[in-house]
């Protein structure tokens, strides 16, 4: 995702009225709703925020009360994680096998393609209620399924029980993004030279082989951008847990986004100034795993070329 | 071996249809479980519609508040992309066209919000909306679904403008044409495809949000879709039936919107990610 370089003139004049004029609308946007709510937030972090009532500085009491005593954001901040070191994976390699089968020119490749992308096309909220009735115990799909093909006994209450809620979530998140993932890297494909692709059947190295060795290698950029780009997601969710089981039961599918939203709107203390420190710390290790993820896969880049 | 070769085929197009069953029999469902009444599909879970009961979209569209949140969603999404869009491309015209110092810095600044949880900025922001007077408000809602949505325009349309060759700006400059009209007149008409992908993304992407219009819209006759849905579940949660032809109303106009955007939406979505 490298930004082209911007078009070189030397010696030309720049008309800064033009460029302030462009910039200024975008400008005061980004500062007034971006810029200025992060350090509002960091700011806050600081203190007990009260509506009506002078913010009081509490130094970094807060702090220590979320990262010594909390042991339900730590549950949050370890299903967050869970979550956003399976989907990646899961997603792109689902993804890729089905980009695959579509490469090698199946019929009706044009109508799986746009089939397979619509649940992306979704939001959180539909897709949760359509779930919460697959898991449904009595009479949802997916039990329905089960006892069909003579499961029963693998049969459950999907949402409500703390050992699965947090897998089949998981699930439901692979559901509707291994499409997405399928499109970007079927697009990846086809971009390739298709001289390689063509040699290496001459070779007659077989599909595992060929996969493996030159297809991954190809692809590789891709994949790696898709693992940062479904963490990132996966970092932020919130929508279809709040829909589907609002965090529980008992915290198992709590997620960081649904525990700072219950401790500022939900919980009665009408404190804006702990959720504040848990969005500050939550900040911190967003913007740090991403930046050592992408860190790492250039290393491994640059190992290997 | 031929038989082979085609028996290898064979499989992989049903492994293929299994998968398209598994992600679209959701919403198939959905559709059949919309057209039936609650009674109805307590007999039977799965059965197809006998009679269509297309009288419950007129019901849930006034009885339920969906003609409000219907007309909410629309106002915000479009007042949001109109102004993300124009000032999304004013900016990214600005950073691909003129040379200036800190143009990549403020670029980066910009894009690198992408990143960004929505966490760090929404508490801050759901103060600074009550303390305008701006919280509970669809214009509030729309000015910060502008924000949110501005970086991955401005990134969308920037690399799209800086494919655009310098001399043409020089032509028209050398006609006389001022700065602005070499962005009306010259840069937009071309740019003209990025624009429509920025537009159809956005508005799916904004038809869907959730997270900050809960957070910054409390009254019933402001509630968005997405929002107004959640409450009909809540109330309704036994009522399958009608919660299915509620979810129906909200996925129709994407389905819509899909089926004749479809190439320039996956282009949209899947921008960024091909390297």
């Amino acid at each position: 995702m490298q930004p082209p370089s911007p078009p070189h003139h030397p010696g030309e004049r720049q008309p800064w009225g033009a460029i302030t004029a462009f910039l200024l609308p975008a400008l005061l946007l980004y500062a007034g709703f971006t810029c200025y709510p992060v350090l509002r937030t960091w700011w806050n972090s600081f203190h007990k925020v009260l509506p009506r009532r002078p913010d009081e500085f509490l130094g970094l009491a807060n702090y220590e009360a979320l990262l010594l005593q909390d042991d339900i954001f730590w549950r949050a901040v370890k299903n967050t994680l869970t979550w956003a070191s399976i989907s990646p994976l899961v997603e792109v390699s689902l993804g890729l096998l089905l980009a695959l089968a579509l490469y090698a020119k199946i019929p009706g490749a044009r109508l799986f393609r746009i089939a397979w992308f619509t649940p992306v096309l979704m939001s959180y909220v539909v897709v949760g209620i359509l779930w919460v009735w697959i898991y449904n115990f009595d009479w949802g799909a997916a039990n329905a399924i089960l006892r069909a093909v003579g499961l029963k006994s693998l049969a459950h209450a999907w949402l409500g029980d703390p050992k699965v809620a947090l897998p089949s979530l998981v699930f439901i998140t692979s559901w509707m993004w291994t499409g997405f993932n399928m499109v970007v890297l079927l697009a990846a494909l086809h971009s390739l030279p298709s001289e390689v692709l063509e040699a290496a059947e001459l070779d007659n190295c077989g599909w595992g082989r060929k996969l493996v060795f030159v297809i991954v290698p190809l692809v590789k950029p891709t994949i790696l951008n898709l693992i940062v780009l479904s963490f990132i997601g996966k970092m932020k969710i919130f929508d279809l847990v709040w829909i589907t089981t609002k965090g529980g039961p008992l915290w198992a599918t709590e997620t960081v986004s649904t525990y700072l939203y219950k401790r500022a709107f939900e919980w009665t203390s009408f404190d804006l100034g702990y959720p504040s420190t848990i969005a500050t710390v939550w900040f911190v290790i967003v913007l740090g795993s991403v930046l050592l993820l992408s860190w790492a896969f250039r290393q491994r880049q640059k190992l290997e070329y | 071996m031929l038989n082979l070769r085609s028996l290898v085929r064979a499989g992989t197009i049903l492994v293929l249809c299994v998968y398209t069953a598994f992600a679209a029999g959701p919403f198939v469902w959905a559709a059949t479980l919309s057209l039936r009444t609650t009674s109805e599909i307590a007999l039977d879970h799965f059965a197809l519609p006998g009679i269509l009961h297309w009288e419950k979209f007129p019901a849930a569209w006034y009885g339920s508040n969906y003609h409000v949140y219907f007309g909410n969603s629309l106002f915000v999404v479009l007042t949001a992309v109109a102004v993300v869009t124009v000032a999304g491309a004013m900016a990214a015209h600005c950073f691909a066209r003129y040379r200036f110092r800190l143009n990549r810095v403020v670029y980066f600044a910009i894009f690198s919000t992408i990143i960004f949880p929505p966490q760090i900025t929404i508490l801050a922001l759901y103060q600074i909306l009550v303390q305008y007077g701006l919280y509970n408000s669809l214009v509030g809602l729309a000015l910060v679904y502008v924000a949110i949505q501005l970086p991955l325009t401005v990134y969308i349309l920037e690399s799209f403008f800086a494919r655009i060759p310098s001399d043409l700006f020089d032509a028209a400059r050398m006609d006389g044409y001022s700065e602005w009209e070499i962005f009306w007149r010259v840069s937009l008409p071309i740019a003209f495809p990025a624009i429509a992908t920025t537009v159809i993304l956005n508005t799916i992407l904004l038809w869907n949000e959730f997270l900050y219009a809960v957070v910054l819209i409390t009254d019933d006759n402001n509630r968005t879709l997405p929002l107004g849905i959640q409450r009909f579940m809540g109330d309704q949660l036994e009522d399958v039936g009608m919660i299915a032809t509620g979810l129906m109303i909200a996925i129709v106009p994407v389905i819509l919107v899909y089926a004749f955007f479809s190439e320039k939406l996956i282009q949209g979505m899947t921008a960024g990610a091909v390297k």
